[in-house]
């Protein structure tokens, strides 16, 4: 057979677009999958039926009330009653991202559609940095949204942090935080970031995130799906309203 | 003993009753030894292979054999905050120029303590620390972790369960190669080609979503059994989607395989010999790079890996070349193994006993098991106590052993080759430090 050219750009077009709608639409079951979806407390919850409890106590004894910053996804509560997909194949209520009390007022006015960032592992097990990676894939696309990745904090707007604090990290992460120029953001990427995750108890946890530098937007996941991060990105650029659609 | 080094491989070092075991891997009977420690490892080889040791916040140094001094030695620091490599892990690079003199390794930025932390917990819930040390070789930590439990207790486990374990495995082998192929693209700037491959293993984690309910495949497992099956209709389904990322894959390799740009970055870079390579304890596609003839597929078969095809891959070339070229062949044999696993999976009930009778168990509660990770050979030991808690875990990752071949195969070439070196081993800072 009369052997093709092999040029890239051809086959690029031959793909189609893959890109994901999202933050134009809702997005979808494949995009934030069933495993990213936060347990929610029904009536039937049965707390002592459970047989082994909340492994990271993201589920205060009574059984109502959820803290997602320390939930790893694991989905054993389902035995106890917990449900995670309303069946509506709905993903609104999967964006999880929320803001913390500092997150000053006026970013969509200071970074415009521009945003620049930088991540820094301080201890994670690596899936939370392939997810941050994953979002200059083609699928998810980050660049058509004016934002970019940077390898230096100084040419940094907003500060990717994932992992459990590690002893040998404190120092680093601080000196990242203050050698980026002001104003500036920083996102809490999944529970090990958050609140030390399933790693809380374990001799190479330090302290959350927060209590080493301040955060602004917290993104709970084990590991957070792209679209996710995506969201709280914008949250944190400030180009989404509390509903989640565009601003 | 004389022989190590020449034919036999030294793996894991660890303790069991009060004793020092040496688990040596024979490349030309192809079995696993265990053996009362008989040699003397030098002190960083042993520290290396014992590893739970160190405490968190204490560096460890691979220093192999002293610094390199001189006029015009430059050392440069590397890390642990970078983007060339998206991990908190550091080098010294010491060079002459632009000529690399020598590597060391700077790990333990991100130990988390796994092997410590598990003591005292049931297993059930160690596992869900244990999928947790690595997340791209999560399949491969928690298959390892309940083999090893279940031969410990003696659990007998669903035929059906185990068969599911090896299409988790391949389908995680598959992932991890993608991204090592298309991090290779980008390290030589081809950013079409690095797309490419970067969306195919897209395809493959929302395959991983779809049919084992997480993208990096956390969950699967539990103690006697996997957490969710395959039912029959996702078999057919799962097979179509494989054959249709196996066909694509084809495709793109034969685009990366045009690019004279792309081989010549490869071809004769950072060379490992197959000496070094036996001696220095590598493992995984970079040791097949170097033609040593060794996969825990095939030479520590688990259940389904003694009824199903699997080719051994081995090239000979030893530089980044054989081992990228070693990852694209076990891309194509993972989606032919995977095409039988689905195709002949139990569906009918049948248990089988632990697989003790294979991984000679040594005494009373402590069992081994080691499984073939996307980047190598991964060992753990796990001994229970009275209550079926665990007493003690000993994990010996695939990328702890591959350090010091990394270090070694980047002598005396030049600084921008590290990139190319680095992905192609697939070392992974968090599956080392755990």
């Amino acid at each position: 057979m009369w052997d093709m050219p092999k040029i890239w750009v051809f086959r690029g077009l031959k793909k189609g677009i893959l890109t994901t709608a999202y933050p134009k639409s809702q997005p979808t079951s494949e995009e934030v999958p069933t495993a990213s979806l936060p347990p929610r407390p029904t009536d039937a919850v049965d707390w002592s039926a459970g047989e082994r409890g909340c492994p990271t106590g993201a589920i205060d004894s009574g059984g109502k009330r959820v803290d997602l910053g320390r939930c790893v996804y694991c989905r054993l509560c389902s035995s106890a009653g917990f449900t995670f997909d309303d069946g509506s194949g709905s993903r609104a209520g999967a964006l999880q991202a929320g803001l913390t009390g500092r997150h000053a007022a006026g970013a969509r006015r200071i970074f415009g559609r521009s945003l620049h960032v930088m991540m820094i592992d301080v201890g994670s097990c690596n899936a939370c940095n392939l997810e941050v990676l994953n979002l200059s894939n083609p699928y998810y696309d980050l660049s058509r949204l004016g934002i970019a990745f940077t390898n230096s904090p100084k040419h940094a707007d907003a500060l990717i942090v994932v992992g459990a604090l590690n002893p040998a990290m404190v120092d680093a992460l601080k000196m990242t935080y203050e050698s980026m120029p002001e104003p500036k953001l920083v996102l809490s990427v999944g529970a090990c970031a958050i609140s030390g995750g399933i790693f809380r108890s374990a001799e190479g946890f330090v302290s959350p995130v927060g209590d080493a530098i301040p955060v602004d937007v917290v993104v709970p996941g084990c590991p957070p799906s792209p679209v996710q991060i995506l969201e709280g990105l914008l949250l944190a650029a400030g180009r989404l309203k509390e509903t989640g659609a565009m601003r | 003993m004389e022989r190590l080094g020449e034919k036999m491989q030294l793996s894991s070092v660890f303790q069991a009753g009060g004793l020092n075991y040496a688990l040596i891997s024979d490349t030309e009977t192809n079995k696993t030894i265990i053996s009362e420690l008989p040699l003397t490892l030098s002190e960083e080889f042993g520290a290396l292979l014992r590893g739970s040791g160190a405490k968190p916040g204490s560096p460890l140094v691979l220093e192999a054999s002293g610094r390199v001094e001189g006029y015009g030695v430059f050392e440069f620091p590397y890390g642990p905050v970078s983007w060339g490599v998206p991990e908190a892990g550091a080098f010294s690079l010491m060079t002459y120029g632009e000529r690399v003199l020598k590597v060391v390794p700077r790990l333990n930025f991100k130990k988390r303590g796994i092997e410590r932390a598990v003591l005292g917990r049931t297993p059930e819930d160690a596992l869900l620390f244990v999928e947790r040390s690595a997340g791209n070789f999560s399949a491969a930590y928690s298959t390892c972790f309940a083999a090893a439990v279940e031969d410990s207790l003696g659990l007998e486990v669903p035929s059906e369960a185990r068969w599911t374990r090896a299409v988790a495995l391949e389908l995680e082998r598959i992932h991890n190669h993608l991204y090592v192929f298309g991090r290779l693209a980008e390290a030589a700037s081809q950013n079409i080609a690095a797309t490419q491959a970067h969306a195919l293993r897209e395809r493959v984690l929302r395959l991983n979503s779809r049919h084992f309910g997480h993208r990096y495949l956390f969950g699967i497992n539990s103690i006697g059994g996997v957490s969710r099956g395959l039912p029959k209709d996702e078999r057919r389904t799962l097979t179509t989607e494989v054959r249709l990322i196996g066909r694509e894959f084809s495709e793109l390799v034969q685009y990366f395989l045009s690019s004279r740009i792309f081989l010549d970055r490869l071809q004769g870079t950072a060379k490992l010999t197959r000496k070094d390579a036996l001696g220095l304890g590598t493992v995984g596609p970079s040791a097949r790079g170097s033609g040593v003839q060794w996969d825990d597929r095939l030479t520590f078969p688990l259940e389904p890996y003694e009824d199903i095809y699997v080719n051994l891959e081995t090239e000979d070339g030893e530089d980044t070349m054989a081992r990228t070229m070693v990852r694209v062949k076990e891309v194509e044999s993972s989606t032919i193994a995977l095409r039988e696993l689905l195709d002949r999976m139990p569906s009918d009930g049948t248990k089988s006993g632990p697989h003790r009778r294979r991984a000679d168990s040594l005494g009373a509660g402590f069992s081994f098991c080691r499984v073939e990770s996307p980047s190598g050979d991964l060992i753990q030991a796990v001994q229970l106590d009275g209550g079926g808690r665990v007493g003690s875990l000993h994990v010996r990752p695939p990328s702890l052993v591959n350090w010091l071949p990394f270090a070694r195969s980047l002598e005396g070439t030049v600084f921008t080759d590290f990139q190319f070196a680095f992905e192609s081993f697939g070392l992974s800072f968090a599956d080392s430090d755990r």
